[in-house]
This record gives structure tokens, sequence and C-alpha cells, in this order.
């Protein structure tokens, strides 16, 4: 299985200064990407940041809140997702229980909005650790009939406890800023997701980087080999799939507070589940930014949907042909598509030099002074990320 | 406490339900014995029979139950064209988990087309026999559901004989225990494979045209069913045909019954809670065999 979010994340974890110093070359492009990386996630902030002034009326704000709420959840999902490979098709269920969760803290205790959101978020992520505990005993199929039940005995008990949650009538929730007016409204939210996201980003980001991060993505790649090596999966697993059910209620939570009515039907929907799925599959599980691409693709075509084709079950069938052209021919993700791309453009690597042994000791000797007897290890250092970066190409 | 008649009633009714969940879970026994395979879309095709039952009971004014003559064959193909053209081209390393989402993608394209071409409107056929019913110790049953037990009693009957009696039902169940080996002793296990996948969405065909006698339908019906359906199989153990028909009985019998005190809802519950249950206790099913401890 190769994975393709090595490279990605190899050059960021190997500094500089362990490079060795024969390996100008490497050093040169590995720091140009570096730059080309941080660039690039500078302009997307921008983008992010400036889009609410360049919205040209509220509706299109308002699609913008609804493609960062995406985006967050999606992220939220690939926690689980992406680094153990075991797909939730429940997560819409775990937003839909921190929207009520939320919603029903505000108007039935009373809470602050905020407070009541951070309450509920970590409510639900105690929740999630029966629910991990019963799913994730399992392997993959049970897994995925897990999530499902969840999302379809949540609807149920939503449905039917009219007296708390007010049933298919709906539950209003009460705005967090009245004197605000809609556009203003919009706008505040849209920084309040944005800033989710950021968060959420960063603490993929930091396991990406971490011990756990490896020990998860080793479940991912061989559960068996990773428990035999002293992987403790199940609790890695429990652990990582608290903390997305926490993002995921943060993301729902915020969602309530942002649209203000609740209705079983879309709170606890399995295609809000596979609507994350699909947008992180489709930018790519093992990328940082796959969700967020996958939901800027896809949350705009749900808008589009909806615009032109109105109330129409058209946009079920465009959700199902999308889904399963990409898990039939796109599996790893537009990202990493695009990736092998570029990596294609670029001029061939080859593990093979175009220097001899002695030129090389010669470079070696003058460029860092080093005796000869460092040689071997510098060499073996030197070529490991140059084979790695090979399977990518 | 309910009266004997009502319980007896239930127990009947049960009975009948648990024969029509006994041969649907039977269809997605069928796809996880032969390829580890979830198929999500089980019920979307079992709603799709019954559209295409009512329709042809509508326009064309057939008995629906004659619709069988088309699509049992028609899904026979759709379930080899499926397991051939897409599951197959899926990664083996990932194709338990892919092939969720591919069969889920193809229960919402089905989803989104009945509600395209028949509009979300509920259905129902409407028979001349309908409403017909007898009693027997003061219970009544309507001559319809009688029907549909009839039909998949019939059918689950028929792909047990098919399985234990005939040559390809050696070679499929060779297949399912070791594809290797089968491979090794001469056996088409990708031919075979293809059949079964046929055999299965067969299963649909029929539970279908069962379920369209007596029931409304409409397009997301096929979230009522795969709920279900999903519990029968992993309380009765992944990939054991006789463990499904026994939990779907017995699960059939217990929905039947709690609806008595809880009322419709409340007691479609036990179907989750049997599955949440069964994964925190004894993860592997109650009737599941090697296959089932590992997924």
């Amino acid at each position: 299985m190769p994975s393709a979010s090595e490279p990605t994340t190899a050059p960021a974890t190997t500094s500089p200064a362990t490079v060795p110093p024969t390996g100008a070359a490497t050093t040169g492009r590995r720091s140009v990407d570096r730059v080309v990386k941080v660039v690039a996630v500078l302009l997307l902030a921008a983008a992010v940041l400036s889009f609410p002034s360049l919205a040209p009326n509220p509706y299109i704000l308002s699609a913008g809140v609804v493609v960062l709420n995406f985006a967050v959840l999606s992220t939220s999902w690939n926690f689980v997702g992406g680094f153990t490979g075991y797909i939730s098709l429940g997560h819409g269920a775990l937003a839909g229980l921190g929207g009520y969760g939320t919603a029903l803290l505000v108007t039935k205790a009373g809470l602050p909005s905020f407070v009541a959101l951070v309450v509920a978020a970590l409510l639900v992520a105690a929740l999630a650790v029966p629910i991990g505990f019963a799913a994730l005993r399992v392997r993959g199929a049970s897994f995925v009939i897990v999530s499902i039940a969840l999302v379809l005995i949540l609807l149920l008990v939503f449905q039917s406890w009219a007296s708390l949650t007010g049933g298919s009538r709906g539950l209003v929730v009460p705005r967090p800023f009245p004197d605000l007016l809609r556009p203003e409204h919009h706008r505040v939210f849209y920084y309040l997701f944005a800033g989710l996201l950021a968060l959420a980003l960063l603490a993929w980001w930091s396991i990406d980087r971490s011990r756990f991060g490896l020990g998860l993505k080793a479940i991912r790649e061989d559960e068996d080999k990773a428990e035999a090596l002293g992987t403790p999966t199940f609790a890695y697993k429990l652990v990582v799939f608290v903390v997305s059910a926490a993002f995921t209620a943060l993301g729902g939570g915020l969602y309530a507070l942002w649209f203000g009515d609740l209705d079983p039907v879309f709170q606890f929907s399995i295609l809000t589940g596979s609507y994350l799925v699909l947008m992180a599959l489709l930018g790519g599980v093992r990328n940082l930014f796959g969700p967020l691409v996958g939901a800027l693709i896809v949350g705009i075509g749900l808008e589009y949907f909806k615009v032109e084709f109105g109330d129409t079950q058209l946009h079920l069938v465009a959700t199902g042909l999308l889904l399963a052209l990409v898990v039939l021919f796109m599996p790893d993700g537009v990202l990493p598509a695009i990736g092998s791309l570029l990596g294609r453009l670029r001029p061939a690597q080859s593990s093979i030099r175009e220097v001899t042994a002695a030129e090389l000791r010669e470079q070696r000797a003058a460029a860092a002074g080093v005796p000869a007897a460092r040689e071997p290890v510098d060499a073996a250092a030197g070529s490991r990320p140059e084979s790695t970066r090979e399977g990518t190409a | 406490m309910p009266s004997g008649a009502l319980l007896f009633q239930s127990i009947i009714l049960g009975l009948l339900l648990g024969g029509l969940y006994a041969l649907l879970a039977a269809g997605l026994t069928l796809y996880f014995g032969i390829m580890r395979v979830v198929m999500i879309a089980h019920s979307a095709f079992l709603i799709l029979a019954a559209y295409l039952a009512w329709w042809s009971h509508t326009r064309l004014g057939v008995d629906p139950l004659l619709s069988m003559i088309v699509t049992v064959p028609l899904f026979f193909a759709c379930g080899v064209l499926l397991q051939r053209v897409l599951l197959a081209r899926l990664r083996p390393v990932t194709l338990t988990m892919m092939s969720v989402l591919l069969t889920f993608a193809i229960a919402v394209l089905i989803e989104g087309l009945l509600g395209y071409v028949f509009t979300g409107t509920q259905r129902r056929i409407q028979l001349g026999y309908g409403s017909a019913s007898f009693g027997i110790f003061g219970a009544r049953v309507a001559v319809v559901k009688l029907i549909a037990f009839g039909l998949a009693a019939v059918a689950l009957l028929t792909l047990y004989l098919l399985m234990k009696k005939t040559t390809f039902g050696w070679a499929l169940r060779a297949t399912i225990q070791h594809r290797d080996a089968a491979r090794l002793v001469g056996i088409e296990t990708e031919r075979v494979a293809g059949y079964g996948f046929g055999l299965g969405l067969a299963t649909a065909a029929i539970g279908g045209t069962a379920l369209a006698l007596d029931t409304t339908i409409y397009p997301s019906l096929h979230w009522h069913w795969i709920g279900p359906l999903m519990a029968i199989i992993v309380v009765g153990g992944l990939g054991s045909v006789p463990g499904a028909a026994m939990a779907a009985m017995v699960l059939g019998m217990l929905q039947s019954l709690l609806q008595i005190p809880l009322g419709t809802t409340w007691a479609q519950t036990i179907f989750y809670l049997a599955l949440f249950a069964t994964l925190a206790f004894r993860p592997q099913g109650f009737f599941g065999g090697r296959l089932a401890q590992r997924f």
C-alpha cells in the first residue's frame, strides 16, 4: 500500500540541520517545496479570510458559511477516516448531537450560547467513549454498520421524543447575538467557523507529526502488525474517535447557533455523513487540506444544485455518481493526483547518482570537512529520503 | 397484559415479518461471504423491485407477482454486472471500506432516480385480494402477508437447496470458505462470485415484490430497511446464512411483540439495541464462524 501522505509530511519533519550537506540539490528543492507550501497556506488563509468582504450578497456569504461548516465537519471526520482508515458514515449524527446538545443547553438549562457549545461538545465526546467502545472492537464492515445504525437510532429517538426535542416540528435555537442584522450575523459566524477550522487543522497537523499519529497510521496500513509491534491499537483508535467526535460536535453546535432551527431529519441524516466522507475522499484523506478542498468542491456543487434544481432528487443522483467515480477511479483524492501530476512535470528523479564515488567523496569532504569515517552514515541518511520520494513520482 | 388473541396475532405477524427479513438477510450474507462486501444498496434494490411491481400493476395492469418474471432475472444480471464490473475493480486491501462507499453511492443513486422518475409521492398497490384476511384462533391474518411470507419461504428454501444440492452450490460454498483453495481444485471463482452476487440481488427482487403487496412505498424507504437488516447480519454473525435467518426470525418476532407496549417507532430500537449489545459482548455474533471473528 503506497502511502501518499508521507511525501507531504516527510520534508516538513526533517529539519535542514539533519540533512547531509551533500544533498545540496535535494535540500534546495526541499526548501523550495517548503516555501511553496507556506505561501500556499498563507494564500489559502488570505482567501478564506477575505471572502466575506468580497461576497456580493448575503446569500453568497451564507453559502460560504455552509461550505466552511462542511470543511470543519469533514476535517473532523478525517481524524478517524484519514489516520486509522476506519470509514464512518455516522459522523452526521455526532454533528447533530452537538447541535441538539447546544440548543437544549441554551433553551432548557439557560446556559450562555458559547458555554453551551463547549459543554455540548464535551458531553458528545463523553458519549463517544461507549459508542467507540462498541464500534471499534470490530473492524471494517461492522464499524460501518454501527456508524449507520447510530444515525438511524438517533433519528428515531429525536423524532419520537417530541416533548424534549420538538420532534419533527423542529427546535428553535435562540441567537447568540440577537441585535445583529442578518448579513452581519453571517459574517460573524463565518469567522467563527474559520477559527474552528483552523483549530481542527492545527490539531490534525500536530497529530500527523506525533508518535500517536504514527501509531494510528500503522493501524491504517496493517492493524495486526501494528498490534504485534506493541501499538496499543484499541486505545489509540478510541482516543482519536473521541477527539474526532468532539470537533464534529463543535461544528454541529456552531451550525445550530448560526442556523437557529433544527430538524431531526436533517440533523440525523446518513446523507450528511456521506457528504463528509465524499469530501474527504475527494480531496484526499491523507492530506491535511484534503477535506477542505473536497468541502469546497462538494459544498459549492451542492449549493449550485439547490439553486438550479430546487427540490428534485437530482442532487442525490449527482452525489451518488460522484461518490462512485471517486471510489472507483480516485480513491486517493485530487490533491495526491495533482501532486503526482506535478511530480511528473519535474525533472525525473532517480536514485542513480550522476557522479562517481570518488567525486562524491571529494564533494563531501569539501562541503563539510568531515573525516572519511563518517561517510557511510551520511550516505545512508542522504539516500533514504530520496528513495521514499521515489514511490510517489 | 395484552389479551391472548392480541399476543397470538403479534406472534403470527412477527413470524411473517421475520420470514421476509430472513430472505433479505440471506442475500446480504451471501455478498459478505463471497467478497467481504457490506452491500448497503441491498435495500435500495428492494425498494426498486417494489416500485417495478407497483408500476407493472398500475401501468400494465398485471398482478404484481407476475413482475417477478422480469425483475428476478433482471436483478440477477445486475448483481453479476455489479460484481464483475464494479466491485472487482476495487483494491483488495481496502475492499471492505471502499465497497461500502460504492454500494452506498449506488443506493443513493437508486433513491435519487426513483424520486426523479416516480416523484416522492407515497405509492400503494390496490389489489382485489388486498383486504382479504382469515382468522385462526382469534387472530386475523391478511392474505397478502401470508403470500409475502410464502414467497420468502419458497425463495429461502430454493436458495438452501441450490447451495446444498447442486454443483454450483458446492462451488459457491467452496469459494466462500477458501477462495484460493477453490481455485486450486478448478473452480472458476470469479464467475462463481459473480453468480453469487446475482443470487443475492435476486432475493432483493423477490423481497421487493413481497414488500410491495402490503406496504406503502416511497423512495427513501430503504433507510428503514437497511438498519434492521444490518443489525440482523451482525447479530447472526457476519457470513452465516443460518445465523442470519435465525436472528431475523428472533428479532422480527421481538419487534412485533414490542409493538404492543411501545408502539411501532420505539419497537424498531430493538434492532439497534441488539446490535450494540452483540458488539459489546459478543462481537463475532451469535452464530458466526471463522469469518465473523475479524469483521
